[in-house]
């Protein structure tokens, strides 16, 4: 009962300090808004001056036609391409975005000899723009197809034939869209808010002193440490909330999976997050170096987690080190959940690794937090 | 009361504290006196329990403080030398805080607290931020902070810098009436008039005992008048502070 007393005096005043601090206040609400609606808007933005080639095996005038129908546009700039190149090594090297192959025939097809087939290859490095030019490119051409079968030429394209387009991606097979980029960002969002600002928020007591009168006092140090980081626990699972709910209104991302499941997943993770805080601040003397050390722990763990390049598609040995990042199984979970509506059971793996790994990273950090000063 | 045998702590290889043997008594006032950097506020952290000693044990009532720090905690207050009270709290939650936090209840406090706060003349202060209060305030709140669990043991450590010279005198009366009441108060300064209030004051040099002993009869056995001449004496004038 007195212990309960002691962390909900602690409590409160954590909340009374951060109801003052304008400057806490702003990073805990605003910054959240500002970085979903800019990066989910980004995302959603055109995509303008595409770098295209196009490899023309007919060499028709269907086939010339197909690709000056894309140079009155200024969505899209033509690479010039020689026969010597090929298509893979032109996106590698990023003379290109996106390339279109014509096939030989392509215009004998479309007079109906057979299916008419195209091939589109994107670089999918960056997976949300790659997405829209894809999208561009298969608009174009289906808009050049209808113009085919309103053309006076009787014998082209027959209203049931169709076009076939092989769409590939290279580098990045799984396209991430807005669907995908959405729910990154929200894990992305939950990761900075507990593990950065608890870093700060102890460092900033140590820095002002006022660390040394709460460990010369006879508070445990699970009363502490509970007691710091209770609200930015809670303030977390909020901002979640409002993230949420933002991308609903905004980007009409609808969550397909059960919401408490997904704040299950979320408090599991949240323990080695706010683990990372307190093991970092036990290790530094300022909030400058808190800032620091999280931050630069925080960019490691979204580079590292599939949140712009999918895991998969990385080397071997840096999948391997992705494993042991916390942050890629949330993003693979809160992914799942909100686009694909897994429930527990299909997500008992990734439960079972958070579990662990939030056990570990908290316990490690709790037991490594001394009542002493250094 | 406290007792601590060969007391020593390192930082790396310098030796902050070295061989300290005290003995300290109850409801007494004893000062720790010395320039910066002598060993003052490492010598008070490890009586707390807030430092873990190198090497030698150190008792508080009969707990041996390196063994189980937590237990000794529960009896004292500590006043830190850098100020720290929450600057963005009011005076009365900084108070309520460290109540919250040493598990009594406010009531309770409120009546170890109640002359302590008419005596200094705080009433009025304790609706404002505290990083508003003048300095001489802000000591004072920080006093009464340490005081709210009505500890038997007080540590202070220079609780008087930055202050002006009234409210020197006005802060030693009431350490003076700490004592009276049976605590035991342990203080750090480095002003050598200071020392003339305490019971019994130890000089401390480059983390070393020089002299201890009732600042009275030190004078005598030295011949010197004031305790700033004893010291000017023992450390060499270049290492005097005023
Ligand atoms: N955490 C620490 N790490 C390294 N050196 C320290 C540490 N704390 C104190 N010291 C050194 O120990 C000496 C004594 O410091 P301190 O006890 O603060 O002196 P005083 O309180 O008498 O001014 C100083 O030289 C100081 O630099
Ligand atoms: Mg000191």
């Amino acid at each position: 009962m007195t212990s309960l007393k002691v962390l909900a005096s602690f409590v409160l005043k954590e909340f009374r300090q951060l109801a003052r601090s304008p400057e806490m206040l702003a990073v805990l609400f605003l910054l959240p808004a500002i970085q979903l609606l800019v990066m989910g808007f980004a995302v959603t933005n055109e995509v303008k001056n595409v770098d295209i080639s196009f490899f023309d095996y007919d060499k028709s005038h269907l086939s010339k036609s197909l690709i000056e129908s894309f140079s009155s546009t200024d969505r899209f700039r033509i690479v010039p391409v020689s026969e010597a190149e090929h298509p893979e090594e032109l996106l590698f090297k990023w003379k290109s975005k996106v390339v279109v192959v014509i096939p030989a025939g392509f215009e004998r097809d479309c007079h109906g000899f057979a299916k008419p087939v195209l091939q589109v290859i994107s670089d999918g490095i960056d997976g949300n723009s790659a997405a829209l030019a894809n999208a561009y490119v298969q608009g174009c051409i289906l808009r050049f197809s209808q113009v085919m079968l309103q053309s006076r030429d009787p014998g082209l394209m027959k209203k049931d034939q169709g076009l076939d387009l092989i769409v590939r991606m290279s580098f990045n097979n799984d396209l991430k869209s807005n669907l995908n980029i959405i729910p990154g960002i929200i894990a992305v969002l939950v990761t900075v808010s507990s593990m950065v600002l608890s870093a700060i928020s102890l460092a900033k007591e140590k820095e002002l002193g006022t660390l040394e009168q709460l460990l010369v006092s006879p508070m445990h140090k699970y009363q502490l440490v509970a007691g710091k980081l209770l609200p930015y626990l809670i303030i977390t699972l909020l901002q979640m909330q409002v993230a949420v709910l933002l991308a609903g209104i905004i980007f009409r991302i609808s969550l397909a999976g059960s919401y408490p499941v997904l704040m299950l997943f979320s408090l599991i993770y949240l323990f080695t997050t706010l683990g990372l805080g307190i093991f970092i601040s036990t290790r530094v003397n300022s909030q400058q170096q808190a800032m620091f050390f999280s931050w630069f722990m925080m960019v490691v763990m979204i580079l590292l987690s599939g949140f712009f390049v999918p895991v998969q598609n990385m080397p071997k040995v840096i999948r391997g080190i992705c494993f042991f990042n916390p942050l890629t199984h949330y993003m693979t979970v809160i992914r799942e959940i909100v686009v694909k509506g897994s429930n527990l059971a299909q997500l008992r793996k990734e439960l079972l690794i958070l579990l662990s790994g939030g056990f570990i990273v908290f316990g490690f950090s709790l037991l490594s937090f001394r009542k002493r000063v250094k | 009361m406290i007792e601590t045998i060969n007391l020593n702590r390192k930082f790396g290889s310098f030796t902050a504290v070295d061989n300290l043997n005290l003995k300290i008594d109850k409801a007494e006032i004893f000062g720790f006196l010395g320039a910066n950097g002598a060993g003052k506020t490492t010598t008070l952290r490890m009586l707390c329990g807030l430092l873990t000693p190198t090497s030698g044990t150190i008792t508080v009532n009969g707990l041996n403080v390196v063994k189980n720090p937590e237990a000794v905690k529960r009896s004292l207050g500590y006043m830190s030398q850098k100020f720290s009270l929450y600057g963005d709290l009011r005076g009365i939650e900084n108070l309520q805080f460290y109540t919250g936090i040493y598990g009594i209840s406010w009531t309770a406090a409120k009546t170890n607290i109640k002359s302590l706060i008419s005596q200094f003349d705080l009433d009025k202060y304790l609706k404002l931020k505290t990083s508003e209060l003048p300095m001489g305030y802000k000591q004072r709140l920080s006093l009464v902070c340490a005081l709210v669990h009505n500890p038997p043991l007080v540590f202070l450590d220079e609780p008087t810098s930055g202050v002006d010279p009234k409210a020197r005198r006005e802060f030693w009366q009431v350490i003076n009436e700490l004592a009276y009441r049976g605590k035991t108060v342990i203080v750090s300064t480095h002003f050598m008039d200071e020392a003339e209030y305490c019971n019994r004051v130890l000089i401390m040099q480059a983390g070393r005992e020089e002299v201890c002993g009732n600042p009275l009869q030190l004078k005598q056995s030295h011949r010197v008048a004031t305790m700033q001449q004893l010291f000017l004496k023992i450390a060499g004038a270049d290492n005097a502070q005023s």
